[in-house]
């Protein structure tokens, strides 16, 4: 019997989201296909690669990346070089700072700090946040208005704070809402319900469904993002056809295998290579499971996961 | 598996109010009710025009019109004895929301219809039945075989005749009804399609008892793999009865807000 091709093309679609705005403005989703199936079906929107530096600046980065930043004096020295590198299509900012558990820097000087950034560098903006819910709700707010008119992504909104954060950001700023859960399914889903109901256009919605770095539980990572974009796309769920973006960066880097120094740990070797190798490693993993952007460190693991990429896409 | 697929069934002549607003191309009752059906979460419409002999097609054409203007589309069944009419109706019909659903054929009379659905890549209902009620399911399922078969002859993909073992009253054939259910079993276990008008059991019964039968035999018929039913979606045991066996068949994900979408 001859064997016939079946398109694994499906009627349903991820939400095509628009993030920054001219010539440098990025669209990321778009497939009615499974991650990188571009036999099924063209994949119009290339999965795309962030580089985020935080409000810590040089000191807060390893050493290994200082390096790639050399001769920088301050964070928006950084963010003029982080996207010259290859591959980079947007810009992260993450305000880690502002956790009251770490340095507590205050709102007004994150969000200075944030229109500094923004007019220095003419990518698309994320802004994510410091992790601390309450923290978080009025920093984000105060970043949504403070980036009016850039179509950026506020990261992120979560079960705790999303009327704030889906207020401002959606509704008032008209920005990109990132949608946050912890790899939990069923409140990634809920999340993007209560936003659509509190009148957020399913559109401007983003999710990040949590992540881990590769080999911390990272199983439940993968299963999460494929069982989402099954329900997205075979059971046309129009409650999770937001697209996946994945903060990658963030986990990685505070693993043992990036973090140990080689002075530490002789017999684990170069600890760039390492920290790079996880990040790749990582960012390769999620986006086959799914995910429509990353967010990267070092310009090492942004180049190669970029040209990963566009040799599959 | 995909979601359960409810035709709402409140726009038949069968009510005053309809056939009214049928007869005086009146849009306002026809489009309030056409709405609350769909903010409950029918996902087709069903549109019974009666058997309008002489003025069908205008009449039918002008529904679906009105409906898919107003409604985005929506995919609507064409439910009429009246084939010029079913015809006329899927000439003006976007089907990009779904394929009409051509309600309805059976394996006497009305076997025709078949191809009607044939004709017009449309989906049909098909009623197991010849002439009266089949008296086992012996008899039903060979009419599903009739159905099935005429389909296929003509092109059609087996997916796209749902059938309909057709729900019995409980008041006066109770002892049928398990009968009903073990249908529905074999048309699943074919990898059919089904759907029927599941209220039917509850004919006579006060209104207050109503959604309790329907929901319970929803839930039963959804056990054993019904796919579709014409319903009430204003019934709201009932609907939230459907959205949770939904969830317990992972035909959707389950979130704390599932009733409210």
């Amino acid at each position: 019997m001859p064997f016939t091709a079946k398109s694994g093309k499906f009627n349903a679609k991820i939400n095509a989201v628009t993030i920054g705005t001219g010539d440098k403005a990025i669209t990321i989703g778009g497939e009615n296909v499974l991650p990188f199936y571009t036999f099924d079906e063209a994949i119009e929107n290339a999965p795309k690669v962030g580089i985020e530096i935080t409000d810590g600046g040089m000191e807060a980065e390893p050493e290994c990346i200082q390096k790639c930043y050399e001769g920088c004096t301050s964070v928006v020295d950084m963010a003029k070089k982080a996207v010259t590198f290859d591959g980079v299509d947007f810009l992260s900012i993450r305000l880690e700072g502002g956790d009251p558990n770490g340095k507590n820097k205050s709102t007004e000087e994150l969000i200075q700090l944030v229109n500094d950034v923004a007019a220095a560098v003419d990518v698309p903006l994320f802004v994510c946040g410091c992790k601390n819910v309450e923290k978080d709700a009025e920093l984000l707010d105060k970043a949504a208005a403070a980036l009016a008119g850039k179509n950026a992504v506020i990261l992120a909104a979560k079960e705790e704070n999303y009327k704030t954060i889906g207020a401002s950001a959606g509704l008032a700023y008209k920005q990109v809402v990132g949608a946050e859960s912890a790899v939990d399914i069923n409140l990634a889903k809920q999340l993007n319900v209560l936003l659509t109901q509190l009148g957020v256009s399913g559109q401007s919605v983003v999710m990040n469904v949590g992540t881990a770095s590769a080999g911390y539980g990272f199983e439940y990572v993968v299963s999460t993002m494929d069982r989402v974009k099954a329900a997205a796309l075979s059971q046309s769920d129009a409650t999770l056809q937001m697209p996946i973006v994945t903060p990658v960066a963030s986990e990685v880097w505070n693993v043992k295998e990036a973090a140990a120094s080689e002075a530490d740990m002789p017999e684990w070797g170069n600890q760039e290579e390492r920290g790079v190798d996880m990040e790749i490693e990582t960012a390769a993993a999620v986006l086959a499971a799914g995910s429509n952007a990353v967010i990267l460190r070092h310009p090492e693991s942004v180049k190669t996961i970029s040209t990963l990429v566009k040799e599959l896409v | 598996m995909a979601k359960f697929v409810t035709i709402g069934e409140r726009l038949s002549t069968t009510a005053p109010a309809v056939n009214k607003a049928f007869m005086e191309r009146d849009p306002e009752p026809i489009l309030a009710r056409a709405k609350q059906q769909l903010d409950a979460g029918a996902v087709y419409l069903d549109v019974n025009i009666g058997p309008a002999e002489g003025y069908g097609e205008d009449l039918m054409k002008w529904a679906v019109q009105l409906l898919q203007s107003n409604f985005d589309n929506v995919p609507l069944a064409l439910d009429t004895s009246n084939k010029k009419a079913i015809e006329a109706g899927i000439s003006v019909y976007n089907r990009s929301k779904g394929k009409p659903i051509v309600n309805s054929a059976d394996a006497a009379g009305r076997i025709e219809n078949v191809d009607l659905a044939a004709a017009n890549d449309a989906i049909v209902i098909a009623l197991c039945n010849g002439e009266g009620i089949a008296k086992d399911n012996d008899e039903r399922m060979a009419y599903c075989q009739t159905l099935l078969e005429r389909g296929l002859e003509h092109g059609m993909e087996p997916t796209d005749l749902w059938f309909d073992p057709l729900f019995l009253v409980v008041k006066g054939m109770q002892d049928k009804q398990m009968e009903i259910l073990e249908c529905i079993k074999m048309f699943s276990d074919m990898g059919l399609n089904s759907t029927g008008g599941l209220s039917n059991n509850s004919n006579g019964m006060p209104k207050h008892i109503r959604p309790i039968m329907d929901s319970a035999l929803v839930a039963m018929c959804m056990m054993q793999g019904l796919t579709s039913a014409i319903v009430n979606p204003n019934d709201l045991r009932l609907m939230e009865t459907i959205k949770s066996c939904d969830v317990f068949k992972n035909n959707t994900l389950y979130a704390d807000s599932y009733l409210e979408i």
